[in-house]
């Protein structure tokens, strides 16, 4: 699918919706909320394993090394399972559309690059693999000069594939975390914004000092 | 449509499989061995000592910094490593949320200089500002994180 395309038609609101559905069920916003809207909660719909001998898990007690680390491991296979699950469900209703839709004209304020750009970026927070194929495309097209795939490129590198490595290795942390779950999250995007404008300054100065000598 | 989506929900579950049994599982059993191993030997006390004043200025025990090291390798190791160390009650739920967003910033990026860098062309004269963002956005992330916990 070229990104052209998919600009011009106009996305069915559903792809809006699923989109903030998406983040309201990752955030844990809806945590204890009655009635349906507290079904729309991840760790409420990851649900718990059943107790042993009253007070424990399957993990058990006083574990360690390998053998902890692989019934810790198995633990967490049903929550990557059901995050990728609804992942997938957004992207087919077009959720990751709708977010690069509202990212185009963000583009070029925030991080200096095209908004023919915003697919392959959307893209590369889903898979680093897509992103960086997408952007050697959009650079062999003449869509992106060597400068700008440079200074992308310092946005795909820093937490690579962001929300699907965050989704699945992440959900491994969430137990332990004391703050909202998506807030590390938002904290990662936003210091992945942050140091691709540093990219822009490191090469705007390297280009001047050359030109200096 | 309704089966669509069906089908696109056990598509996705499918991929958790894989992503779990073949890249988190893995890692973090290693993870979790190396731990144990830098414990028993006592390394882990010494590398603690040594990087505690460092290690202290992001408001973490000096053991925190084997939680970057592992995840500088791979972030499921990364992961692995802060769970570990969250169960021996080296970590708690402060340190491991300072952590988490330093986890993914400056994780795997050997593995991802070749699957980014390489595939996107760019040019290697720039890969060491490249490495140096990644660290240094996990180290700003760290200090921004201390204000949330």
């Amino acid at each position: 699918m070229s990104d052209s395309c998919v600009s011009r038609r106009p996305l069915p609101l559903s792809a809006y919706a699923a989109l903030i559905v998406t983040i309201v069920f990752f955030s844990g916003a809806l945590a204890g909320a009655p009635g349906i809207l507290g079904s729309l909660d991840f760790t409420t719909v990851s649900g718990s394993f059943g107790k042993i001998a009253g007070d424990f898990t399957f993990l058990g007690k006083g574990g360690g090394g390998a053998r902890y680390g692989f019934l810790f491991a198995l633990s967490l296979v049903p929550g990557i399972m059901l995050a990728l699950g609804v992942v997938e469900v957004a992207e087919r209703m077009q959720a990751l559309h709708a977010a690069q839709k509202l990212l185009t004209p963000l583009m070029k304020p925030l991080l200096g690059l095209p908004g023919s750009a915003g697919l392959a970026l959307i893209s590369s927070l889903q898979s680093s693999d897509a992103g960086a194929a997408m952007t050697k495309d959009l650079h062999d097209k003449g869509l992106l000069s060597e400068k700008e795939k440079t200074v992308f490129a310092a946005f795909q590198f820093s937490s690579a594939s962001s929300v699907t490595v965050y989704l699945s290795m992440g959900v491994a942390l969430f137990p332990f975390l004391c703050v909202p779950h998506l807030l590390p999250l938002g904290v990662i995007l936003f210091y992945k914004i942050a140091g691709t404008n540093l990219m822009r300054l490191y090469l705007h100065f390297a280009k001047r000092n050359r030109e200096a000598l | 449509m309704p089966g669509n989506l069906y089908s696109a929900f056990v598509e996705g579950t499918v991929k958790g499989w894989k992503v779990a049994t073949q890249n988190m599982l893995p890692n973090v059993v290693i993870a979790f061995a190396l731990i144990t191993m830098l414990q028993t030997s006592g390394l882990l006390d010494g590398l603690g000592r040594v990087c505690a004043p460092v290690m202290a200025a992001f408001g973490l025990p000096g053991e925190a910094v084997t939680v970057l090291i592992s995840t500088w390798f791979s972030a499921g190791g990364g992961v692995g490593a802060a769970a570990g160390l969250y169960s021996h009650g080296i970590l708690n739920s402060a340190h491991v949320s300072i952590l988490m967003p330093a986890i993914f910033l400056m994780g795997a990026q050997i593995q991802y200089a070749g699957r980014i860098l390489g595939v996107a062309g760019i040019n290697p004269r720039h890969y060491p500002v490249l490495y140096g963002i990644g660290i240094l956005n996990a180290a700003l992330a760290m200090l921004t994180m201390r204000f949330f916990v």
